[in-house]
């Protein structure tokens, strides 16, 4: 068993220089290169530092850990890390953005702070299917964290829908405790990485099960089958299973910035390649902005490049 | 070796020093003769963390003391409750392992100081509730999202003495969490009866345990 601290800052303050809305690994990195600019900075973080990928079990693919960790872990080492440096994390959910020709206002729960810059890290949240039956289930069979709850369907028949890489890799770690797993595919053929793909092929308890939408979640107390349809052959047929992990994409968490900034027609950020926004002093970095892949590696870049900008940009602001 | 590490160790006397202004006590009620992994981490974690600060004080009780466990509110065993001057029920079923260790640390600092990090509104709210209010967390240990719940549950009992929060280890009461239908966690069982799922911001969550009383 192991003993998580996650570290906090007990201070408290309303004016910084920089804020970050989001503690995931594009909010943290852009703390780290703020806080070594002797910046002072925020940032906000509803739920806790490390973001999406604190829900997954295993990262391998994020540059410096050849044997891979925990996605819990990786978030852990970034939050310290920029804790190190010196910016203060709020645990706080931001419910609004102001602007006015000085500062920007961010609105939280507990009050109102002020900042000359702003990233908005702040992620993406699972989608869902948006079919008859999965609102009464969620909680009841259908789960959207593997990590958390893997092991109440130990020796269980589940269903994975998606077959990305998030859903065979989180396939892969259900395998440790569920007797059969069916991965549901909207696609004619599985869209993860290769890798992930020659590793289902050589475990027995997945299956692949293409060409399918799932049309609806089925019990009566808890989930006990989902409804799939062939997309070939319009062919119905209830697989009888006590669980379903929905990993089918991300849409971006920017209810809160109201229409302030332009985004594009999934409400992802649009950003320009300097990472500004359409807002001036507010840029935006990470799985929130329009782009084409979404990682950590990627989001970790964009968190580094938005913090450069917004030095530049503080820069000049205090110079005029 | 210890459980924890020599940074974090390093950091915990760091943080007791600064915030404990009372005593403290961890009251553990366990099974004197369980020789489990959990059991015997559980202990040796409690009096590691008893070690960090004169202020902590660490009493180990029998699960087989029924009375005492009635006494002190509690009503699973093993159980381990964080107490001090301080009105509040904070309190911990089975193991505080994973994330739920930065929980039971935050439970420490609260009881051993002035501070309430709930806002104004959610403070006022929660003192106009009146009758008795139970809320149990289950969690996992490898669930990020849960020890929010957690402290958020242990928060709003420092807010109103009407009000026990507690922490549920779901593999080690897999009987409780059956029979309270738990496949996903934080799942929060509000009076032994209603129940939602999920880690929400402080004031939803205080609408959700109203909205499942009613
Ligand atoms: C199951 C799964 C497996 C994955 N596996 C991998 C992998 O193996 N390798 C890889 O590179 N990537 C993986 N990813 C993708 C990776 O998790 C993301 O690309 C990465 O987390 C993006 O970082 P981010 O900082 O942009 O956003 P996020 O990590 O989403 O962080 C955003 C943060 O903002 C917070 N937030 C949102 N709104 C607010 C608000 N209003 N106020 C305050 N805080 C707020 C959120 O709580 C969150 O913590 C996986 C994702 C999933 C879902």
């Amino acid at each position: 068993m192991q003993f998580t601290l996650m570290k906090e800052s007990k201070e408290k303050r309303t004016n910084y220089e920089a804020a970050i809305i989001g503690a995931g690994p594009a909010g943290l990195t852009a703390a780290i290169y703020l806080s070594r600019a002797r910046i002072d900075t925020v940032v906000f973080e509803k739920l806790i530092p490390g973001g999406l990928i604190a829900s997954t079990d295993w990262i391998e693919n994020y540059p410096g850990f050849p044997d891979g960790l925990s996605g819990g872990e990786l978030g852990e080492r970034m939050k310290r890390h920029s804790l190190r440096f010196g910016a203060k994390i709020e645990d706080i959910e931001v419910t609004g953005v102001a602007l006015d020709s000085e500062n920007i206002s961010i609105k939280t729960a507990e009050g109102t702070y002020s900042a000359s810059a702003l990233i908005v890290a702040s992620g993406t949240s699972p989608v869902r299917l948006n079919v008859s039956g999965e609102e009464n289930f969620i909680g009841k069979g259908i789960s959207f964290c593997a990590a958390c709850d893997a092991p109440f369907f130990e020796g269980e028949d589940i269903v994975v829908v998606g077959a990305g890489s998030s859903g065979i890799q989180e396939s892969l770690y259900l395998s440790k405790f569920a007797r059969s797993i069916k991965i549901v595919e909207f696609l004619s053929h599985p869209t993860a990485e290769q890798i992930l793909l020659d590793r289902i092929k050589d475990n027995d308890k997945i299956e692949l099960l293409l060409f399918h939408k799932v049309i609806g979640f089925i019990g009566e107390d808890s989930l006990s089958g989902v409804e799939v349809e062939s997309r070939e052959t319009g062919e119905k047929k209830v697989l009888d299973v006590s669980g379903a992990f929905i990993y089918v994409g991300l849409s971006p968490n920017t209810g809160f910035l109201d229409g302030l900034l332009d985004v594009d027609p999934k409400e992802f950020i649009k950003t320009d390649p300097e990472l500004r926004t359409s807002r001036e002093g507010v840029f935006a970095a990470g799985d929130v902005r329009t782009t084409s892949l979404r990682q950590v590696a990627t989001a970790v870049g964009d968190g580094a490049l938005a913090a450069h900008k917004v030095i530049k940009y503080l820069e000049k602001k205090n110079e005029g | 070796m210890g459980l924890l590490s020599e940074e974090d160790r390093e950091y915990l006397i760091q943080e007791f020093n600064k915030e404990l202004i009372r005593d403290v006590e961890l009251l553990h009620f366990t099974d004197m003769n369980d020789k489990s992994e959990y059991a015997v981490q559980t202990k040796a974690l409690l009096g590691e963390l008893a070690g960090l600060s004169d202020h902590i004080k660490l009493t180990i009780k029998d699960c087989s003391q029924k009375e005492e466990i009635e006494v002190e509110g509690l009503d699973l065993c093993p159980a381990i409750k964080v107490k001090s001057k301080r009105k509040g029920f904070m309190a911990f079923y089975g193991i505080p392992g994973g994330y739920e260790f930065s929980s039971l640390v935050e439970g420490i600092i609260d009881m051993g100081s002035d501070k309430l990090s709930l806002s104004d509104e959610v403070v006022k709210e929660l003192s106009e509730i009146d009758g008795p209010i139970d809320i149990k967390v289950f969690v996992t240990p490898a669930c990020p999202y849960c020890s929010k719940a957690v402290r958020t549950a242990h928060l709003f009992s420092l807010a109103n003495e009407n009000i026990k929060g507690s922490m549920v280890e779901a593999n080690g009461f897999s009987d409780l969490a059956r029979k309270h239908m738990v496949s996903s966690v934080p799942h929060i069982v509000v009076n032994g009866k209603g129940s939602f799922v999920g880690a929400l911001p402080e004031r939803d969550f205080l609408l959700k345990v109203k909205e499942v009383m009613n």
